[in-house]
């Protein structure tokens, strides 16, 4: 082979060219030097902060101020009450917003991209039904339920792409609205028009409407990285396409749409402003019940409330059991990302 | 490829790849046998013509697909024989946008019938897709999904005697409960085919099911063809025409048209006995085609 030779030049006189010498490249350093310092000024805060948090907090922090209630004399005042209310916030917030957001996400993932064609075709096979019924001399009330949902089916064939569409790009939106904004929904909706009190219950479910745009956009995501052959495989068997994707597709996103949720409690769980709106309360006389069905009597307490509060206080003993309040917020928040990052690298599968 | 398929009463034939001007002299051996039973006609497909939206993906397909007979569908890409396939079990209905023109029967009733119910269509045209698609779970409940949906109990019997005919049973008969993704590509692919059996359809599509296998587990899955094809219809899509040659007894050749006019559809070109098909094609593109001076 070697003996062959190559069409190139390149006899034994030529000379080979040594390797190059390392030479500086002062692109590449400094492109280098602002990553870092990018890197360090970002880290850095976040040391400081912690640093400052900790230096104040961690004296005041012990068993007493987790068990002990509120209270207007700093010695005594505990972080107890805040961390009822926030936990039964945390489950209104959940049990509200999971079924909802999953729900919708569904709708929007697997069954709102159907075309019009598609969805006058179903209308059409409703109609034949409806006519083979009044054929066969069928009268009452099944036949005039019959009539109308072939109406409202001609109706969805025309409205319901469109619809859709705006849905869609308006839930996006709702994402980036400002939580306040929430808060005030949650005030006009919860408050003023069901009539509920200024309560965790109220608190809650102003929180759920909140997550509720978070938790649709993860979940929507973890369905569709979920691959069509699994419901095309699921519906090549003969199942419904509710059955494949309720039996096939959303148990195979699952994990990904918990941990979506989970991020998104984590959102909730640190939310002050919506709940100030709707009434929240840093101070009563009474411990809050951690029983839910009792939320709509219950003040509405929560941690980022009760630290706000501590905050404003000019008192230095307030300002670090402030700084303690946000340890144990810190410390949740930690633990519920935790749990998140866990799901995902136990369950993430490669397609 | 070898010929590990002596014990079944297959031949492998050859079929000359771009040897020049001696055309189809080569193709040395027969189509394998029929096996017996009737023959009789399962579907007719009627000037079909197929959309995508506005673009025609299809068109003017004329052509019958006989009982326990493999007939395989060949032609370069693009050329719809896929599409075709999918409209068989009206896989199609699935994607938003796509029309059916013309007229496919099954058994002499019309598929596309407007009270005609898709998901009974699928439960007796069963598919096998062309990258292995378990579902994330494990191999029972793979199997079991399918029965369920259908009403049938899935016995541990059941599940052996299905794993048994797609000759999967011996593989995995210690690990039912395992996770279907720790199997190789072409267990995965033989676990499909069981499940798709479970359900017992009278039909079986297979498109392109070897194309991400290697050579051994695509000599098992085609053995495994030759077995089923007894008890069913198989309609394969491949672009291996030495398979095609190989384990069909008729063969439908697809081909690219209306280019000249700015569009881009498939159109059948010829179909008939795979033997003759692939012998004495009729038509000059099918010649030019599985001699390899096209596609």
């Amino acid at each position: 082979m070697a003996t062959d030779a190559p069409s190139l030049p390149l006899g034994d006189a030529a000379e080979v060219r040594p390797l190059r010498k390392k030479r500086p490249r002062p692109a590449d350093a400094a492109f280098h030097a602002a990553a870092l310092g990018a890197v360090t000024i970002t880290m850095g805060a976040l040391v400081w902060l912690l640093g400052a948090i900790l230096a104040s907090g961690l004296g005041s922090l012990d068993w007493a101020f987790i068990t002990d209630p509120v209270s207007t004399s700093a010695e005594r005042a505990g972080f107890n009450s805040a961390l009822r209310g926030s936990l039964v916030l945390m489950l209104i917030t959940i049990t509200v917003a999971i079924p909802i957001g999953f729900a919708a996400a569904t709708y929007l993932e697997k069954f709102a991209a159907l075309s019009r064609s598609q969805l006058e075709g179903n209308a059409y096979a409703r109609q034949r039904r409806l006519h083979e019924m009044e054929a066969a001399g069928a009268t009452g009330f099944g036949v005039t339920l019959k009539r109308l949902e072939v109406r409202a089916s001609f109706l969805w064939a025309r409205i319901g792409p469109p619809v859709n569409r705006a849905v869609e790009v308006n839930i996006s939106n709702l994402a980036a609205v400002p939580s306040i904004i929430y808060g005030l929904l949650g005030l006009a909706l919860f408050v003023s028009f069901v009539g509920l009190q200024k309560s965790l219950l109220s608190g809650g479910l102003t929180l759920a409407i909140l997550v509720l745009p978070i938790i649709i956009i993860a979940s929507r995501e973890a369905i569709r990285a979920v691959p069509v052959s699994i419901e095309q495989g699921a519906m090549a068997l003969g199942a419904t396409r509710w059955q494949a994707v309720s039996r096939q597709t959303i148990p195979a996103a699952i994990p990904g749409m918990l941990t979506g949720t989970i991020l998104a409690m984590s959102r909730a769980i640190g939310e002050a402003a919506p709940l100030i709106v709707v009434g929240g309360v840093a101070f009563g006389t009474q411990t809050p019940s951690i029983n839910p069905t009792e939320a709509n009597d219950t003040p509405l307490f929560a941690m980022p409330l009760q630290i706000f509060d501590w905050a404003d206080r000019p008192q230095q003993d307030f300002l670090d059991l402030a700084a303690s309040g946000i340890i144990v917020l810190l410390v949740v928040l930690v633990l519920m990302n935790a749990v998140a990052i866990f799901l995902r690298n136990k369950f993430s599968r490669r397609w | 490829m070898p010929d590990s398929m002596s014990d079944s009463p297959t031949t492998t034939t050859q079929v000359a790849a771009g040897t020049g001007d001696e055309l189809v002299t080569t193709p040395t051996a027969s189509a394998p046998k029929r096996p017996g039973g009737s023959h009789g006609v399962v579907f007719r497909a009627t000037d079909l013509d197929f959309y995508y939206g506005k673009a025609r993906a299809l068109k003017d397909v004329n052509v019958e697909i006989h009982r326990h007979e493999i007939t395989a569908l060949i032609g370069p890409s693009g050329c719809g024989k896929s599409t075709f396939l999918r409209c068989l079990n009206r896989m199609n209905d699935l994607i938003p946008g796509t029309r059916v023109d013309g007229r496919i029967e099954f058994h002499d009733q019309d598929l596309y019938a407007s009270d005609i119910d898709s998901v009974d269509v699928r439960r007796r045209i069963g598919m096998v897709f062309q990258k292995p698609n378990p579902f994330p779970k494990s191999i029972k409940e793979n199997l079991n999904f399918g029965m369920k949906v259908n009403g049938i109990k899935p016995t541990a019997e059941r599940i052996e005697a299905v794993l048994r005919k797609a000759s999967l049973w011996d593989e995995v008969k210690d690990k039912l409960d395992q996770d279907a993704f720790a199997l190789s590509g072409g267990q995965q692919q033989r676990l499909c085919i069981a499940r798709a059996i479970a359900v017992e359809p009278e039909v079986i599509l297979m498109d392109e099911p070897c194309s991400a296998l290697d050579p051994i587990s695509t000599l098992a899955i085609e053995d495994l063809m030759n077995e089923l094809v007894t008890q069913y219809t198989i309609v394969i899509v491949t672009h291996n025409m030495q398979q095609a040659a190989r384990v069909s007894h008729r063969t439908a050749f697809f081909t690219v048209a209306g280019m000249d006019q700015g569009e881009r559809y498939g159109v059948l070109a010829e179909h008939g006995d795979t033997e003759k098909i692939f012998t004495a094609p009729a038509d000059k593109r099918t010649q030019d085609y599985i001699t390899g001076r096209f596609g």
